[in-house]
């Protein structure tokens, strides 16, 4: 059985579709100019600072979205979410699931120049295997075998119905074998990729500069000379630095701000759907969030019609379930959701061990208005049922120091898949042992724990369908988090900058950007 | 404050000149009657309100001013007039509550600093210039984190740095006014300290303080709304013109008047006060 | 009687000993007002017994008060420093250093604009004495007054930065210009609160110096009139100025690290907000610190400058 990378989720392609919206009225130099132009510095604006570049230990997007541009898996996915052939041309697959052989691309170098060969993935993913890290290589690998010079055998030891899927995760990006002879230290702090740019000037605490990798394997790619991250501190200062043309294209826009954008003629607005789900994460260690009782109140309080149509402004479709429809197996219309019933939340609170309510803190990062105002419609519905909430806003950083060290009541945040498959987010936000202990909610449920297995092991169809309905139905009904809504991913250029491909989980890509000359 | 009047030392001549002065002082008349506007308001804002400050509705968010919402509704569809309103109560009193405590300590310091001079006017003169040195936003935001954001912290930063200004103008009035004659007199005259101070000499330096006091308001009132606009000051759900101001910050392009409009109230409440500290200068020729 | 030029200056200086030693005091006490225990409100409700005892011991917490102080002295006095950043690890000088550049320009170029303002309102409104203009520039800037600095940092963004475009939205651009023009908007929502009182001072002042013996005498001789306010005028108003200025530094100070919010200006106010949401003690007592010696420090320069130039106030 030999087949180009297949695997195009039918629901994906159903749901996902990149809109661009925008300045219709395209000024006369874009009509001279409909073929790319090489060369010139994009500038992006950003709102949190990249730390560290290891791709094995890092998961936020402050980081991972400078990774994937300077490594590369075997496997990617495109704008719509389908797996790709990326450093891979082709992969085959035995008839029993248990190999996996892997042809590499012809002509892949490093940006040091050196080539790519099948050592550097056999030492790339035996590290991530030896990391573990937040995004891990679940698959049960026996061995990983360089067969030759562009050829690599994988061995498992079971069948793993999500290993293509998750191939194409960024965190099995390729490295050069034993660091290319530094230290891990020193590798990660000047790393070496096959990916479209190399690192320039990295200020860990504020902007950092991608510049071209001479020796892309993509021909006549990036067109770009550099790319440079400026971290810009909050949501309403991005639109205001694109609008003055301080910056090219932001990573956010406020969904309020989004029809105001469209209409002004020098910026692009592109919105398209995404992997995110947003969502209100209880802290089961928390005193009052142990109380399954207490999660399932909060639940049923929260009207998540009123909350998307006040705060994503159409941008966003309401949460019914853990898995967004842009996944396999979502189960977004299977009525699994506890609903919107003030009157059975009051019940479902007296049933547990505050009947007569509590005070909480709900966290939240600063420098996101969307989600201040989130905050504010969850206070005053909570207040409803005798829970009387306090906000507290902190800044990024501090917030993801906070919540990894399950140091919060309960929060708003969103949670993020990094592949089309529903494995990878089952993992990240329900397994209590993993890195994410159950999305720093730790939440601990056996019975999730061995459907999650099973769904690892089941071949796609129906019987795999039930599993992941089961565990989200399940899930909503312990509502160790509360999903909200499914937002979009919305993004925003100047209306001279063109080609920026922007990838369900939030990432842009760059190799087919480009900026209209001045003249 | 006729009665401050009544006991300076030609109190009958002082009264009619105070009144005199005051009919005449454009400024003065202003100020009383933007004030009583806005106590008015804020002391009825329960009855004036036409809808619950805090009812969201969640889809009728943003809209623009009509006769149903006066100043139209914010993001989450709260009436923007309610809680201009209610803003204006609750800015107020912390205000007002805000400025008592250090208005008290700083006239009494600035007394005692005055009168009795010597060592405790030293130590006095020092603690003021070190306060004096932090740049008042930056003391009041570390006083605020350490003690808590809200109302609380609000207070203790004030009470904590408040009051300096006061105990400088007083200590200046007191300190002049013991070289005086008449309160060397009165002294050897059998008076206690207590009685000089508290008959004779405050209520000369009462109304630079008073004056003084108008101005703090509105540095108070102008720091609330920065708090709040910062996250620091009042909390929500309860209406402040500060986070009103935060809120409305994505639709300042296009729907102005969310974050205008308490925005206008808080320098309403600005030139009130500033016109009545003006005119009750002119009323008692304090410079 | 006026002092000696010397033993004024060591007495001015002097003087400013305590203040110092008020200000390294205050910034000791300032977070020792938590209610309860510095550690646990670092670490927050749900962290273990054993991590807030180990950050006590790290901040010193566990010695008693007075070598606490000893610590928080030696480390100011010989260092310059109170301790490393939690969250960033390194040390609190390091951080205020490398930011602080960048809200001193601010706060240099607010000084710059308030005074070239203030000083064209002045003339205009003491030449029109009582007229129209006068009466206008001496009301329409104390609404400024209760304008809260951000509020007016608003305004100028939408204004200048979205729909004129005519300067930086935010941030600070690269390059030799390009920061000081990201720091002009910053800087006018700054002066708006400085311009007021300078103009009333320094329209007092002109009055004063117009009605003047050698103003009347030029005038009779027929020196032109722009001469006469360039060339001495102005220069006689310039001293008060400076001492505004010197008072109304810790304000400006106080403004900027506000407005630095407002465009998104990494300077040492952003660095404060973000040391406060990461419960970050030792920064903010750092910057507390640092900002008032700079208030300190920067006035006694100008109070000797002043000196300098007019020994008539030499009274301290």
């Amino acid at each position: 059985m030999n087949h180009a990378p297949r695997r195009r989720s039918r629901i994906a392609r159903a749901v996902l579709s990149t809109i661009m919206i925008g300045s219709l009225v395209a000024a006369p130099a874009a009509a001279q100019t409909a073929t790319p132009v090489a060369g010139g510095t994009l500038t992006f604006g950003r709102v949190a600072s990249t730390s560290s570049l290891d791709l094995h230990s890092q998961i936020t997007a402050n980081n991972a979205f400078v990774i994937d541009k300077l490594f590369e898996p075997l496997l990617s996915f495109d704008a719509e979410g389908a797996i790709v052939p990326w450093l891979a041309e082709s992969y085959t697959a035995s008839d029993d699931g248990l190999q996996y052989t892997f042809a590499l691309r012809d002509g892949v170098k490093f940006s040091d120049g050196t080539d790519l060969t099948a050592n550097d993935v056999v030492f790339s993913l035996n590290r991530h295997l030896e990391v573990v890290g937040p995004i891990p290589l679940t698959a049960p690998i026996a061995d990983i075998v360089a067969t030759d010079e562009s050829t690599v055998s994988i061995t498992l030891t079971s069948p793993y119905t999500p290993f293509i899927a998750e191939m194409s995760q960024f965190s099995n990006g390729i490295i050069p074998a034993d660091f290319g002879g530094r230290t891990e230290e020193e590798f990660f702090l000047d790393p070496v990729g096959t990916g479209p740019f190399s690192i320039g000037e990295w200020d860990p605490a504020g902007d950092l500069t991608l510049v071209k990798n001479e020796h892309y394997w993509q021909e006549g790619k990036p067109y770009l000379d550099a790319v440079v991250y400026k971290l810009i501190s909050d949501d309403t200062q991005l639109l205001q630095q694109l609008q003055s043309g301080q910056v090219h294209a932001i990573d956010a826009l406020n969904p309020a701000n989004v029809a105001d954008a469209q209409a002004n003629a020098s910026v692009t607005v592109l919105v398209s759907s995404g992997w995110a789900i947003e969502q209100l994460f209880l802290n089961t260690l928390d005193e009052h969030f142990s109380d399954v009782n207490v999660r399932r109140a909060v639940a049923l309080a929260l009207d998540r019609e009123g909350i998307t149509a006040a705060t994503t402004f159409g941008t966003a479709q309401v949460a019914n379930s853990l898995i967004p429809p842009t996944i396999e197996y979502s189960a977004n219309d299977a009525g699994i959701a506890l609903p919107y019933d003030v009157e059975a939340a009051k019940q479902e609170l007296a049933k547990s061990a505050f009947p007569d309510g509590f005070s909480a803190t709900l966290l939240l990062a600063s420098g996101n208005a969307q989600r201040a105002q989130e905050a504010q419609i969850v206070q005053a519905a909570l207040a409803e049922i005798g829970i009387t909430v306090e906000i507290e806003s902190i800044d990024i950083a501090a917030f993801r120091a906070r919540f990894f060290a399950l140091d919060y009541d309960f929060m708003i945040n969103s949670g993020l898949s990094d592949q089309p498959d529903p494995n990878g987010l089952i993992t990240f936000q329900a397994d209590p042992t993993g890195f994410s202990k159950s999305y720093w909610t730790s939440y601990t449920n056996p019975e999730v724990t061995a459907l999650m297995e099973q769904g690892r092991v089941t071949p796609d169809g129906n019987a795999r369908e039930q599993i992941y309905l089961d565990i989200q139905t399940i899930l909503a009904n312990d509502a160790p988090y509360i999903p909200l809504f499914y937002p979009s991913n919305i993004k925003a250029s100047s209306s001279t900058t063109h080609g920026l491909v922007v990838l369900p989980n939030g990432s842009v890509r760059f190799e087919d950007a480009w900026i209209e000359s001045a003249e | 404050m006729s009665e401050f009047a009544a006991v300076r030392p030609a109190p009958a001549a002082a009264a009619q000149g105070f009144l005199g002065r005051a009919r005449r002082s454009p400024a003065l008349i202003a100020g009383v009657v933007l004030m009583t506007l806005l106590v008015l308001v804020a002391v009825l804002a329960p009855w004036l309100a036409t809808h619950d400050p805090n009812a969201q509705n969640l889809t009728a968010g943003l809209l623009a001013p009509s006769p149903e919402h006066l100043f139209g509704t914010d993001q989450l569809g709260r009436d923007i007039f309610s809680r201009v309103l209610h803003a204006a109560s609750t800015d107020l009193r912390i205000a007002v509550l805000a400025a008592i405590l250090p208005f008290l300590t700083g006239v009494l310091l600035g007394l005692v600093s005055g009168y009795f001079g010597g060592r405790l006017d030293y130590v006095i003169g020092r603690i003021v210039d070190t306060i004096i040195a932090f740049p008042f936003y930056v003391i009041v935001i570390s006083i605020v984190f350490a003690v808590g954001a809200g109302e609380g912290g609000i207070y203790a930063a004030f009470a904590i740095v408040g009051w300096v200004g006061y105990a400088r103008v007083v200590r200046a009035t007191t300190a002049s006014m013991r070289a005086s004659g008449w309160v060397i007199a009165a002294r050897g005259g059998g008076l206690s300290d207590r009685r000089v101070i508290l008959r004779h000499i405050l209520p000369n330096a009462l109304p630079q303080a008073v004056v003084l006091l108008m101005t703090e308001i509105v540095l108070i009132m102008v720091a609330i709304v920065t708090l709040g606009y910062l996250g620091l000051g009042v909390q929500p759900p309860t209406p402040d013109w500060g986070t009103m101001i935060a809120d409305g910050q994505p639709f300042v392009t296009t729907k102005w008047w969310i974050s205008a409009l308490p925005g206008f109230a808080v320098i309403y409440t600005g030139i009130a006060l500033s016109l009545l500290g003006d005119g009750l200068a002119d009323a008692w020729r304090v410079k | 009687m006026r002092p000696a030029p010397l033993r004024w200056l060591r007495r001015t200086l002097l003087a400013a000993v305590p203040v110092v030693i008020g200000v390294v005091l205050a910034a000791f006490f300032l977070l020792r007002l938590v209610p309860g225990d510095p550690a646990r409100m670092i670490l927050g409700e749900n962290a273990t017994d054993e991590s807030v005892a180990q950050l006590r011991q790290e901040l010193g917490l566990d010695k008693p008060l007075e070598a606490q102080f000893g610590d928080f002295v030696v480390s100011v006095v010989t260092r310059g420093d109170t301790g490393d950043s939690l969250f960033y690890g390194v040390s609190s000088r390091e951080l205020i250093l490398k930011r602080a550049p960048i809200s001193l320009s601010i706060v240099a170029m607010a000084v710059l604009i308030s005074i070239v303002v203030a000083a064209l309102l002045a003339t205009v409104a003491a030449a029109n004495r009582d007229r129209l203009p006068d009466h206008l520039i001496r009301i329409i800037p104390t609404i400024g007054l209760g304008m809260p600095t951000f509020w007016i940092g608003l305004l100028l963004i939408t204004v200048f930065a979205v729909h004129l475009r005519w300067l930086p939205a935010g941030g600070v651009g690269t390059g030799p210009y390009e920061p000081w023009r990201s720091y002009v908007l910053p800087a006018l929502a700054v002066s708006i609160g400085l311009v007021p009182p300078l103009v009333r001072s320094l329209r007092a002042e002109l009055l004063e110096v117009f009605s003047a013996d050698f103003v009347t005498t030029y005038r009779a001789a027929h020196v032109p009139w722009p001469r006469i306010l360039f060339g001495h005028i102005l220069r006689n108003a310039a001293l008060p100025t400076v001492t505004l200025l010197s008072v109304s530094l810790s304000f400006l100070i106080g403004g900027t690290l506000v407005v630095e919010k407002v465009f998104g200006i990494n300077g040492l106010g952003m660095l404060l907000f973000n040391a406060i949401g990461n419960r970050d003690f030792p920064l903010v007592q750092g910057i507390a610190l640092y900002c008032a010696l700079a208030v300190v420090i920067i006035s006694l320069v100008l109070d000797v400058i002043i000196g300098l130039l007019d020994p008539r106030t030499r009274t301290a």
